[in-house]
């Protein structure tokens, strides 16, 4: 498999969640899928690291659920390059998982929190 | 949504794209043009990898596998064509004949009457007649009196319906200007709406018909195909039937033949009044029509339960009805003594004549085919494992260059998918000709066509043999470890002992059975020959036989009409004698009684039976038949009405009644003491129903004064072919009357061998079982052993270079075999032992324990088994001992 180098301040991102942050990139407008690597990676102030291999099947699951839609295209530098923008399903799914991972967030950071502040000790 | 939206060409073009544009924005960054190409291959990480993930997302790579399999699978066939065809031809067969005879047993024994719920039908039994009346059969027959107070009063059913067949075989019918005849029923006004049978065309009868006795006539599907070809312009048409008009008014659903097996109805009339029209086509008995006549009990009834009552309930409420029914018209009240008949109520599910006729021949052919099966399946499984062994260093290999064992599995299943539904198919097409076969020889006229069930059953028995055909091969696949790939194949050998133990055990099962269908076979086919072989007791070549039922109004035109037809019959040139008679031999049909003998009913020793078989017949009617006198005379054309009254017994009857004492002289007369003859002459016995049966009391009267003159069967002694006169003979009974055919007409030869067409036909198929049974047998061994040899290459050429002969080689392979064909005996002769207890009661003139049987099983087996070894053992004799070695 690929071998990446371990940079120590970045996260491997976990499952189920690059969608989801495809789908806000997305959000944005379209864009091909180096675009969003990019923007993942610089919007995260580059702690994600985002494999290109999944990003790209990630994207072609995407398409197969008809949450985002694709066309070949050109980019701003006149590469030939495959666009992919939200469809009306992609919202909503956007909205829904958004929440859902917002609900999650809060409850480890609850857990978290309430430990007493080890945290803070590290 | 299964269609493939992206190719993968696509996809590995958007990669691209991608490192391009990263590569641009490295550059971008102030990176050299190698290196910022570089880094964006290193950051994209593999992309092989993401074009293969790309590949299997999709649900399309299931179905591409299995195409890949089965394009593998066929590759891996066409290699071995031999195999395959062996393995295929031996499914289909296998196969082919188990859904053959279950589409006969399923469409004769499973199949429901086809009318709506059937579940809810019942046939109405007697467990007796009262005393003084007549029956068809003393279970299954009513009077019509019996049928008319149930219909009005038995409220336990809803309706009750009769129906009585126009004659014991055939009724002369006429559409248009040929004469033909067909099988027909009269039936109640509420049969076709009782029963449910739906009418695609024109309608059943009401109970207005029935009342009315209207000439109206329903034809079966089946009649509507084959006489009218289903013409929808039939409707309003008339049918002559005996003569009388008919009006065509309905074709009733495709399949329902009526409700009693063996034969097929082709049509129905409402019950009628009228002497052409009797039921069975008796003549009227004492001027009397069935209708009439109380004391003779010859309609069938069937019922269907009222709505919500059991059949408890209804039986209880019909019984007492009955009871009293059945003495209308007969003095009211059983006589002192006797024992009132008891209704019963019997399951119109299936057709119960069916089951009485084919039920055990039936069940024993599915049972032996059911053994062909088994040898069949095992088999190709033998095959399959001994191919699999020699491809053992193939699976090694492909397990070493990292094959799963899901994979390997799947390989194997799909291969044997292949071979069964090769096997299958062959076996369907198989299966529809050898079933249209069976009811052909069968004389079944119901509609063999296989439906769900048989379809269902073949399904099931090749979704078995391709779980066995897959699964059973794995183990040995399996057993070749990865590493196996790289030893020599001296490992192999090694490895064998195991597995062919298997094999050999599944050999001598596989003869164990070939040894019981074999005795089964064999006993059955000595019964044919004995029953072909029994002698009649009378000259049957040369015979021809056929039926006439005149339209005779009274006995003295009776009379004239077949001193008439005799006449013109014997002048026809060819005809050495002509004759007439009541019942033909063979037809399985007699008239029973008791009789009187010199004006009582004779004493016999400790209980024997007073039944006596009786025949109205012509004059010369023995010299005709070769039955010889032994003491008197024949009957002669100077008996008449007005002669004295004179009969002829045979020996049985000499023997039984009048022993020890010169029966000519003395009298015999009939059970009512209306009419007593002289006894004038004693013939031979010989066979009369059928041939199987033992020698009984018989009594012969003269047609002519008796008066009992309505259908006869003529019997015609020609030179030449029996077959070459009917023309003649039909042309003479026309130019009495133009409305007559031919009833039935076929050599008397052929009359008796229709009472054991039953026994030849299953003899015949046992044999043909047996015969196939050996067939795969040898195939199985001869496979076996071959494999074997084949394993065994390299140690015959060490033997042979070590100065074995070859006589010595080839007797190790035979010894091998007839170790088997011992073992195969030793398991099977018990077993035939059995077999042949459950056979016994179909067996004529053999005994179950037949020797000659056993021997003869026994021999052939060993034969095949020497046979099956020659080749093989041939070829090890023949190894090369330094080619044997450097195969190595």
């Amino acid at each position: 498999m690929a071998t990446q180098e371990n940079n120590d301040d970045r996260i491997a991102l976990l499952q189920g969640t690059l969608d989801l942050l495809i789908l806000k990139t997305l959000l944005l407008g379209p864009c091909h899928g180096q675009g969003v690597a990019r923007m993942i990676q610089r919007q995260s102030e580059d702690v994600f690291l985002v494999d290109h291999g999944s990003l790209y099947v990630a994207l072609q699951r995407l398409e197969d659920r008809k949450w985002i839609s694709a066309k070949w295209g050109v980019s701003e530098n006149n590469r030939k390059a495959r666009f992919y923008a939200l469809t009306p399903k992609g919202r909503e799914q956007l909205a829904e998982k958004a929440g859902e991972w917002r609900r999650l967030t809060r409850a480890m950071g609850l857990i978290l929190d309430a430990s007493g502040g080890l945290g803070e000790e590290a | 949504m299964f269609r493939q939206k992206r190719s993968a060409k696509d996809f590995a073009e958007e990669i691209k794209a991608h490192l391009e544009l990263e590569a641009d924005e490295l550059r971008g960054e102030g990176l050299g043009a190698d290196e910022a190409r570089w880094k964006a291959r290193r950051a994209f990480g593999n992309v092989r990898a993401a074009g293969e993930r790309f590949y299997l997302r999709g649900r399309w790579v299931a179905l591409d596998k299995l195409w890949r399999d089965l394009r593998f699978g066929l590759r891996s066939l066409r290699q071995t064509p031999g195999f395959a065809v062996t393995a295929i031809l031996t499914l289909a067969l296998g196969i082919g004949a188990n859904t053959a005879v279950f589409s006969v047993m399923n469409a004769v024994l499973l199949k429901s009457l086809p009318v709506s719920d059937p579940d809810r039908l019942v046939y109405l039994r007697t467990s007796n007649p009262p005393r003084g009346t007549g029956t068809i059969d003393s279970n299954e027959t009513f009077s019509y009196s019996v049928y008319d107070v149930l219909r009005h009063e038995g409220r336990g059913l809803s309706p009750v319906m009769a129906y009585v067949p126009l004659s014991g075989s055939k009724v002369a019918v006429r559409y248009g200007a040929q004469p033909e005849e067909a099988e027909g029923d009269m039936v109640s006004g509420t049969f076709f709406s009782g029963l449910g049978v739906n009418l695609p065309l024109g309608r059943g009868f009401s109970e207005d018909d029935e009342t009315n006795h209207a000439p109206l006539a329903v034809l079966s599907y089946n009649y509507w195909t084959r006489r009218f070809a289903r013409d929808p312009e039939v409707l309003g048409k008339t049918l002559y039937v005996s003569g009388v008009p008919m009006t065509i008014v309905g074709v009733a659903a495709e399949g329902f033949e009526g409700v009693e097996g063996g034969g097929s109805t082709d049509f129905w009339i409402p019950l009628q009044n009228r002497r052409e029209l009797n039921a069975w086509g008796n003549p009227p008995q004492d001027g009397k029509l069935y209708i009439a006549d109380s004391t003779w009990w010859c309609l069938r009834l069937i019922g269907r339960l009222a709505p919500g009552a059991s059949r408890a309930q209804a039986l209880a409420q019909l019984q007492p009805v009955f009871q009293t029914a059945a003495y209308v018209g007969m003095g009211g009240a059983p006589m002192l003594g006797e024992k009132p008949p008891v209704l019963s109520l019997a399951d119109a599910k299936s057709f119960p004549g069916y089951e009485m006729d084919y039920g055990r021949p039936l069940r024993m052919l599915m049972a032996m085919v059911g053994l062909v099966l088994l040898i069949a399946l095992a088999n190709v499984a033998m095959l399959l494992m001994a191919r699999n062994a020699a491809r053992q260093r193939e699976f090694s290999l492909r397990q070493a260059l990292g094959a799963g064992r899901g994979e390997l599995l799947r390989q194997l299943l799909t291969e044997s998918l292949i071979l069964v539904t090769a096997g299958g198919t062959l076996a369907w097409g198989f299966a529809q000709m050898a079933t249209r076969l069976l009811g052909q020889w069968a004389q079944i006229e119901t509609s063999l066509a296989p439906d769900r069930t048989v379809m269902l059953f073949t399904l099931g028995v090749l979704v078995l043999a391709a779980l066995l055909f897959g699964l059973a091969p794995l183990r040995v696949a399996l057993a070749g470890k990865a590493e196996l790939a790289l030893k020599t194949s001296a490992a192999t050998s090694n490895m064998d002992a195991g597995k062919s133990r298997t094999g050999r055990i599944i050999v001598a099962l596989q003869m164990a059975l070939c040894v019981v269908l074999l005795v089964g076979g064999g006993l059955l086919i000595r019964t044919l020959q004995n029953l072909k072989n029994t002698p009649l007791g009378m000259d049957v070549d040369g015979l021809v036989v056929f039926g006439v039922k005149p339209n005779i109004p009274s006995l003295a035109e009776g009379r004239a009409f077949y001193l008439n037809l005799l006449g013109k019959l014997r002048a026809l040139p060819g005809v050495e004698s002509v004759t007439v008679m009541e019942e033909r031999p063979g037809s399985w049909w007699s008239d029973n009684s008791d009789m009187r003998v010199d004006g009582k009913l004779p004493d016999v020793a400790n209980g024997a039976s007073r039944t006596v078989r009786s025949n109205v017949v012509g004059p010369g009617v023995f010299s005709t038949l070769g039955v010889p006198v032994l003491a008197g005379r024949d009957f002669a054309d100077s008996d008449t009405a007005t002669s004295p009254y004179v009969g002829i017994i045979n020996e049985e009857f000499a023997k039984r009644f009048l022993p020890g004492v010169n029966p000519l002289g003395h009298t015999m007369g009939t059970d009512d003491g209306r009419y007593t003859m002289t006894i004038v002459g004693v013939v031979k016995n010989h066979k009369y129903r059928s041939i199987d049966e033992e020698p009984i009391p018989m009594a012969w009267y003269e047609y002519a004064q008796i008066p009992m003159v309505g259908a006869m069967s003529v019997e015609m002694r020609v030179h030449g072919d029996p077959l070459a006169i009917l023309p003649a003979a039909r042309k003479a009974v026309q130019g009495l009357d133009p409305n007559l055919p031919l009833i039935r007409p076929m050599t008397q030869r052929q009359q008796f061998d229709t009472t054991i067409a039953h026994q030849v036909l299953f003899a015949r198929l046992a044999g043909f079982f047996g015969f196939l049974a050996v067939v795969l047998v040898a195939t199985g061994l001869y496979g076996t052993l071959a494999y074997r040899v084949s394993l065994r290459t390299a140690e015959i050429g060490v033997r042979m270079a070590v100065g074995a002969r070859r006589g010595q080689v080839v007797w190790m392979i035979l010894k091998d075999s007839l170790a088997l064909t011992v073992a195969g005996v030793c398991l099977g002769v018990p077993l035939a032992l059995l077999v042949g207890r459950a056979l016994t009661s179909s067996l004529y003139g053999v005994k179950a324990m037949d020797g000659t049987s056993y021997a003869l099983a026994v021999a052939g087996l060993a034969v095949v088994a020497l046979v099956a070894s020659a080749v093989p053992a041939g070829r090890a004799a023949s190894v090369d001992p330094m080619r044997a070695l450097r195969t190595e």
